[in-house]
């Protein structure tokens, strides 16, 4: 049975050499070189065109943070009516006697 | 090696010149395996490219110049297993699925007198592609890799970065697969076959 066994692998490494033998080295053709060089610069394009979208992308995010912050103190500054002094000016005089209590 | 260490320092530093160089260098053997492991002439080339551009953009990622041979496979066997994954899910009929009968009408249409010996290399290969159908992809590159590259077990570790003992054992398993498909195809027919073309490049020789 191992004898048989190795009369197997023995056919089955001399099909490997004669596969090795079937399927030469070929030449590369002569577009060879200049395809590759082709992919190359076509990878190398595609790689800066999407560095170039992302940085469009940073600089209109960045343009857009700006604005807002730019805009929101002015917003906010709208919605505050004054000072702090201003603001207790304005409590009704009627709440003093309340807040010193500690029922308001 | 079959270039010089400066040579891939160059290249890594971006000198397309040196790049060139590697490329010549190395398409050849590339070329060869990539042949053997996906057995189809017809597109050698192009995963041939695949591997060096892949080379190209991954040279400053080479830790140590002394591995760049085991890393050029690597990255060899990954273009491979990315084409017959492709292979896979595009079905196409093979010489090897048509009846002697249409082989011969579709060599007869396409007017080729093929000589007995390139018959003999086409059987060769289409045999042993049958047989690697029986394991993996994984298994088919390592089988491949060992038996008809002829790489050590300490090279094909270094194209891994698998321990030795676990490549044996992942070899042996695979063998033994296409040890199985082998006497299941009738080994004797295609040994006979092997034997036959054998002598015949003997006469050849002598003559």
């Amino acid at each position: 049975m191992s004898g048989m066994q190795g009369e197997s692998n023995d056919r089955l490494d001399a099909l490997w050499a004669q596969y090795r033998r079937a399927c030469p080295d070929p030449e590369a053709g002569p577009e060879f070189m200049p395809r590759l060089w082709q992919r190359i610069d076509a990878r190398r394009n595609e790689t800066l065109s999407l560095f170039r979208r992302f940085a469009q992308v940073c600089v209109a995010a960045t343009v857009a943070i700006a604005l807002l912050m730019a805009i929101l103190p002015e917003l906010q500054s709208n919605n505050d009516s004054g000072t702090y002094a201003d603001a207790l000016a304005a409590e009704p005089a009627s709440n003093y006697a309340l807040i010193l209590a500690g029922d308001l | 090696m079959l270039v010089d260490f400066e040579l891939i320092e160059r290249a890594r530093s971006g000198d397309d010149g040196a790049f060139n160089h590697i490329v010549t260098a190395y398409r050849k053997r590339i070329l060869g395996t990539i042949a053997r492991l996906i057995g189809r002439p017809e597109d050698v080339e192009d995963v041939g490219q695949e591997v060096f551009l892949r080379l190209y953009y991954s040279l400053d990622q080479l830790r140590t110049k002394e591995v760049f041979e085991p890393w050029l496979y690597r990255l060899t066997v990954n273009a491979a297993y990315d084409y017959l994954r492709r292979q896979r899910r595009r079905p196409e009929s093979r010489m090897s699925d048509l009846s002697e009968q249409q082989v011969m009408m579709a060599d007869a249409s396409a007017g080729t007198k093929r000589n007995a010996e390139e018959s003999h290399r086409v059987k060769v290969r289409e045999t042993v592609q049958s047989l690697l159908e029986n394991v993996s992809d994984e298994d088919r590159a390592l089988l491949i890799l060992k038996e008809v590259e002829g790489l050590s077990l300490k090279e094909l570790e270094q194209v891994y970065h698998v321990n030795e003992n676990a490549l044996k054992v992942r070899l042996f398993r695979a063998r033994q697969r296409v040890l199985k498909a082998f006497a299941a195809k009738g080994e004797g027919a295609v040994s006979a076959d092997v034997a036959r073309a054998d002598a015949a490049r003997k006469a050849e020789g002598d003559a």
